[in-house]
């Protein structure tokens, strides 16, 4: 009976082939041609120097890159702490009794994460304006003008203000992953905890965090993967400014590709982030596995 | 019921929408001035028959603020119905994705027919072969003699010619001010000094407005609308043809750093303009011009296409009022004071794959010529007091209002045109150099710096790769 439903092989080959080489054009080809652009120096056109490693040896001494890799790992880490963490706490208020009119708050939260980044970025950008900013207009109708400033143009907390919309926008879409997974929790555990008098801190901590544990390491790796390529409602609020106080990499490599055309140490860059992104993804995984290892079995 | 009713105020909200556009365009017509609006090119026999790629940033929105871009649209459909065997395929793009996509295309080794090459892009293509050598077909052009030989400079490497220079001559540096305003602050005209600009802020303070207001939140303004022209007031003109030529001018001269060092306490040490220039493009900050937040501005051309299309519909009396001023002199400069930046910074450039067709080549170049030709020029000087590459005889101004005549005077018979710094050199300088000049203009950064910087970024991207190219032809 089983082999009258099975496809043939070759119609699972067929079904394949399209997305496969789909894929195989729009991802792996691009990676290849970068890594081996990587190795060139090109200006654009059609005169390529192949240089071996000058562009990595470049970029081990370019301070603009290693500092947007920090600026990376910064937004990673506020957004793991910011999106997730807030996202698994909101996910726990609306899964408590006490809370009404969940389907609004479901779809409230996830709303931001449909908006597009650059409308994001906007928006934000008239929160944070100076003189017709949300921030200021409130800090004056308090009564304290003096705390106004040019948010945007702070190059010491710049990062963080650009890393408020990113946490905000996520929050809703880290939300219904967590639903999710929260859903799929045999109630009857849930319910011993409460007969044995759990509170809804230790229940959140000590068993549906053990249990959801696979779900939430995909959202860890989804929120770095997301945040080592964060580009574009950084570009529209800051364009990497001042100066280079919100750089990132992504826009590194773009301004060096696109704007000054030297498309052989873009590349160098865009390789860059593929392997760092591959190691912090990597580094991250090992050491919540690790830290965790007790957790749950 | 709940249906009806929403469905009557969505059927008036979509009214409302498609009166705005309307609206919109009979406004436009007001700005305009006593042109016929016709173009009439050359129509010369061409033996060409099919498609011609052409790409450029002449979008339908940007034609409707700015002359040279209405220009460019009305003279390309008019040498297309000269032309009715031959099929313009155009790609149009906003500018900043323009350039972005006219360089992907660039290194793919991708360039359409025909497109519109940036001065500062010229050397570089050129010696990758991306642009055809024009040099003699511009001197066989039919209107040869009445081109102004001045704007092919950004377009030349060497004796060698690679476009023709196209749109507007437009300044980048304009102080655009409030007559009226700076009238009640005692000044019967734009100060010609920065101390004298720095008294007047005091005044302008203490009523709670902005003195000029500027915006570099897109880094480059500081640069193109401020740097280029204060630069000139301290280095002359020489000094920056060496340092296109590559002949012994250094971004850290002691001129240079001058400039820089006057900048920096402008922007820095002065109240003269609004706290969040470094954090707003020129787009916010013409509208605190506008809304009269603000007594001046500084921008380009196109910051003032806007300001007075907007004013005419909004504002009258303002409009009336608005005033046009060089960027007032440093102390210390000692370099002409009636200077501008201005040029064009764009040329009609073709493909050297058109080449291996005859026809199609001769179908470009009379395109191209048509494009920045007389009748081009004739269009936007008649309809918009605006010059292109080619000179026309005798511009009556008479037919236009006060400002707009004004503003024709302010570009190109009162002052003293210098070069604007980003048509030349290349991207990767002018990066670093836009990128240290937010962070210096924040007080983050020291103009001796940003000059040991900017001439890093020149030998290694410019000075070496022009020995290269040298070495290679």
């Amino acid at each position: 009976m089983l082999t009258t439903i099975k496809p043939r092989r070759r119609t699972v080959i067929l079904y394949l082939i399209v997305p496969v080489a789909l894929f195989v054009f729009t991802v792996f080809v691009p990676l290849v041609t970068a890594l081996v652009y990587s190795f060139f120096e090109w200006k654009g056109g059609p005169s390529k120097q192949f240089t071996g490693l000058a562009n990595y040896q470049q970029l081990f001494r370019d301070g603009v890159f290693w500092q947007a890799f920090g600026h990376n790992i910064y937004l990673v880490v506020a957004c793991i702490i910011g999106q997730i963490g807030i996202a698994f706490i909101m996910v726990m208020f609306v899964n408590s009794r006490m809370a009404r009119l969940k389907g609004i708050h479901r779809t409230f939260g996830f709303f931001p994460s449909t908006i597009s980044a650059v409308c994001i970025g906007l928006i934000w950008s008239m929160v944070y304006h100076y003189k017709f900013g949300l921030i200021n207009w409130f800090l004056r109708i308090i009564g304290r003008p003096d705390l106004q400033q040019v948010w945007l143009n702070d190059s010491k907390h710049v990062m963080l203000y650009v890393t408020i919309p990113l946490i905000w926008q996520y929050i809703g879409y880290y939300m219904v992953i967590i639903l999710s997974a929260i859903a799929s929790i045999n109630t009857d555990v849930l319910e011993s905890a409460e007969i044995d008098g759990a509170n809804g801190f230790q229940k959140s901590v000590y068993i549906v965090l053990p249990l959801i544990r696979n779900t939430m390491l995909v959202c860890i790796t989804l929120c770095i993967a997301g945040n080592m390529k964060a580009f574009d409602n950084i570009y529209v609020m800051t364009s990497g400014g001042p100066g280079t106080s919100s750089m990132v990499m992504a826009m590194w490599g773009y301004k060096v590709s696109f704007q000054q055309s030297n498309m052989g140490y873009g590349s160098c860059i865009s390789v860059a982030i593929f392997i760092l992104s591959l190691l912090v993804i990597g580094g991250s995984q090992w050491a919540i596995k690790r830290a965790t290892r007790n957790m749950g079995d | 019921m709940k249906k009806r009713v929403l469905s009557v105020a969505l059927s008036a909200a979509m009214v409302a929408a498609m009166g705005v556009p309307a609206y919109a365009e009979s406004t436009e017509a007001a700005t305009e001035g006593a042109g016929s609006g016709v173009v009439e090119v050359a129509k010369n026999d061409l033996a060409y028959k099919g498609s011609l790629d052409i790409m450029h940033f002449s979008t339908s929105e940007e034609s409707q603020a700015n002359g040279g871009s209405d220009g460019f649209r009305t003279t390309l459909a008019a040498w297309e119905d000269a032309h009715p065997d031959i099929s313009v395929e155009e790609n149009v793009l906003a500018n900043a994705e323009y350039k972005t996509q006219v360089a992907t295309l660039a290194a793919a080794g991708d360039l359409p027919d025909v497109f519109l090459l940036q001065g500062m892009n010229t050397k570089q293509w050129a010696a990758q072969g991306q642009v055809m050598d024009l040099t003699d077909i511009i001197k066989a052009s039919p209107y040869y003699k009445d081109y102004k030989q001045d704007y092919f400079t950004p377009f030349k490497d060497g004796d060698k010619i690679y476009g023709f220079p196209v749109l507007t001559g437009g300044t980048c540096t304009v102080v655009i001010y409030d007559k009226a305003m700076w009238k009640e602050a005692g000044y019967d005209k734009f100060p010609e000094t920065w101390d004298d600009v720095e008294k007047a802020s005091d005044y302008f303070n203490d009523k709670g407005v902005t003195t000029i207001a500027f915006g570099n939140g897109g880094q480059w303004q500081a640069n193109s609308d401020f740097l280029s022209t204060l630069g000139d007031r301290y280095t002359g003109k020489e000094w920056f043809q060496s340092l296109i030529d590559g002949s012994g001018s250094k971004f850290t001269d002691d001129k240079f750093v001058a400039a820089l060092t006057e900048m920096k306490h402008l922007f820095t040490e002065t109240k003269i303009f609004n706290e969040d220039f470094n954090s707003v493009t020129n787009e916010d900050a013409r509208e605190y011009y506008i809304s009269g937040d603000a007594a001046a501005f500084i921008g380009g051309n196109w910051d003032e296409s806007y300001i007075a299309t907007t004013l005419l519909d909004s504002d009258k009396d303002k409009y009336n009022n608005i005033g046009f001023a060089v960027l007032p002199q440093p102390a210390d400069a000692t370099e002409d004071p009636n200077s501008q930046n201005i040029g064009l910074g764009y040329a009609v450039a073709i493909n050297p794959k058109v080449a291996d067709d005859k026809d199609k080549l001769a179908a470009c170049i009379d395109l191209a010529q048509e494009l920045t030709g007389p009748a081009f020029a004739s269009y936007v000087a008649s309809k918009y007091a605006l010059g292109g590459l080619t000179q026309v005889a005798d511009v009556d101004l008479s037919a236009f209002d006060q400002v707009t005549q004004d503003f024709y005077n302010y570009s190109y018979v009162d002052t003293t045109p210098c070069e604007i710094y980003d048509s030349y050199i290349n991207s990767a300088v002018w990066g670093v150099c836009n990128q240290e000049l937010q962070s210096m203009l924040n007080g983050e950064m020291e103009p001796q710096q940003v000059a040991e910087d900017v001439q890093k970024a020149y030998e290694e991207n410019y000075l070496s790769s022009s020995q290269t190219e040298t070495e290679a032809s």
